[in-house]
């Protein structure tokens, strides 16, 4: 039994990404493709997504230009290919306030969206520090915090303190504080609906960019894998590890359960395909009755 | 990029109805980047550009602080964020941001960028001073939708005067998810 189906939608991608951004102390290493995904997670009469990604209006010629971003969809079309619009989506998980993931809220006019509260007033805080400390808000645009104060006086942004079971059935959420970023969180579904859960699948937002940052090369300590974070933390890869174990314990060790949004390769480990607009979907699991959407 | 393409890019991110442009002029066209770009060939347009990054880094923390802050006062219902440090430090910047902006010289045909500024300074000058209206166990309902009207009409001036290759933009993306380091 399987209340939820869960697809990972491509948006855009960066077709050449340094490996060192993606894996802790990988210098050197050359370039992964990155994708930019979001997921949809639909069932229990409801449309929920984990990130929104960004608004190609706002961002797109930057990006473009100078950092090699390409084919961004906006999310109409992306979601499409799932057989969703953007209309239905009820529920919206942040896992972070980089631009990237919160960039986009506009185009998800009933949705109600829930992010960390620290995810908001650490960022306050790190606009407040001198210049000299201006690395801590990298990625962050004002523009995609003003546009949560237009979704606060809409009663549709939530902030959450901690852990929260059963925000839709099934469904929690799971804070990662000083990890990737201040007030990080990932999404776990129980899919049967049970609290000690045998169906469990954990949605990592970009506390796991790839499948090394579970199953690193273990080599130096004379082990066949170890955790090796991610590149990219305003807080600490001690956190992201820490967080890493979190997760792994809630799938039972079963790291092909942890879903990495920004890894090219979950198209190896679950059906997907290739939209028309050369963008990749990928099916994790369906609910009781739903029609896969990446069969031929 | 000429103006009409400024038009289309200022209409299609701003409804034409959107309330934003309820109160006084419409952000008025600045310099886009390309054009700015062309004018940094000129020394004083080139040295206006660089005075710039100053007050326009102190606008753009100004503006997502008090963004920010007023999410936290609203879902937390507590009217003591406007005691918080962090308002205060956003108040002392925007006096700092003041005197920045004073000393800037733009060549004529920059004037409306300063202009655009001028009006992000403006605005988001009159969102921080609506926190003091935040009472205790109140309603404060109107107060919220002040900041807020006030917050998006600075961040709107603020965009108009975007400039990547001035190194005016809202986003730092040098070490960004995105980045590829080149």
């Amino acid at each position: 039994m399987a209340d939820y189906s869960i697809w990972v939608c491509e948006y855009s991608y960066v077709p050449n990404y340094h490996k060192s951004g993606v894996l802790y102390g990988a210098h050197n290493q050359g370039y992964v493709k990155l994708p930019y995904c979001y997921v949809v997670i639909k069932g229990k009469d409801h449309v929920a997504m984990v990130d929104v990604g960004y608004n190609d209006k706002e961002y797109g010629k930057t990006l473009g230009d100078r950092f090699g971003v390409e084919n961004w969809r906006d999310p109409k079309t992306v979601l499409a290919e799932v057989g969703v619009t953007p209309e239905e989506v009820d529920t919206v998980f942040v896992t972070h306030a980089h631009f990237d993931h919160f960039g986009n809220v506009e185009d998800f006019p009933n949705a109600k969206f829930y992010i960390q509260e620290r995810e908001i007033s650490k960022w306050v805080w790190a606009m407040s520090l001198p210049d000299r400390m201006r690395w801590m808000m990298t990625a962050v645009d004002p523009g995609d915090i003003v546009r949560g104060v237009e979704l606060a006086r809409d009663k549709r942004l939530e902030t959450v303190n901690g852990a929260l079971t059963d925000v839709l059935p099934g469904i929690d959420l799971h804070p990662a504080e000083d990890s990737h970023t201040w007030g990080s969180m990932w999404v776990t579904v129980r899919n049967d609906g049970k609290e000690q859960s045998q169906d469990t699948w954990v949605l990592a937002g970009d506390l796991i960019y790839v499948f090394e940052n579970i199953k690193g090369p273990g080599a130096a300590v004379d082990l066949d894998e170890i955790y090796t974070p991610v590149g990219l933390a305003t807080g600490s890869q001690t956190n992201l590890v820490l967080a890493t174990e979190e997760m792994m314990k809630q799938v039972d060790y079963d790291s092909h359960r942890i879903i990495p949004v920004h890894e090219e390769r979950i198209r190896d480990t679950f059906p997907s395909r290739i939209s028309k607009e050369g963008l990749r979907i990928t099916e994790v699991c369906l609910a009781d009755g739903d029609i896969s959407k990446v069969a031929a | 990029m000429s103006e009409a393409d400024l038009f289309t890019r200022l209409t299609s991110v701003h409804r034409p109805d959107c309330e934003i442009f309820a109160e006084g002029p419409l952000p008025q066209p600045a310099p886009d980047p390309d054009t700015m770009a062309q004018t940094l060939g000129n020394e004083e347009a080139a040295r206006y550009a660089e005075a710039c990054r100053v007050p326009f880094e102190d606008l753009r923390r100004v503006i997502g602080q008090i963004a920010g802050l007023m999410i936290l006062a609203q879902l937390s219902r507590k009217a003591d964020i406007a005691d918080l440090t962090e308002l205060t430090v956003c108040r002392d910047r925007w006096q700092t941001c003041a005197a920045h902006l004073d000393t800037l010289r733009p060549p004529a045909p920059l004037a409306p960028h300063r202009d655009q500024l001028a009006a992000a300074h403006a605005f988001s000058g009159k969102a921080l001073r609506s926190f003091d209206a935040l009472r205790p166990q109140a309603d404060n309902t109107p107060v919220f939708d002040d900041i807020a009207r006030l917050v998006r009409r600075a961040y709107a001036h603020l965009s108009a005067a975007t400039s990547p290759k001035a190194g005016l933009e809202m986003a730092d993306l040098t070490h960004a998810c995105c980045s590829c380091g080149r």
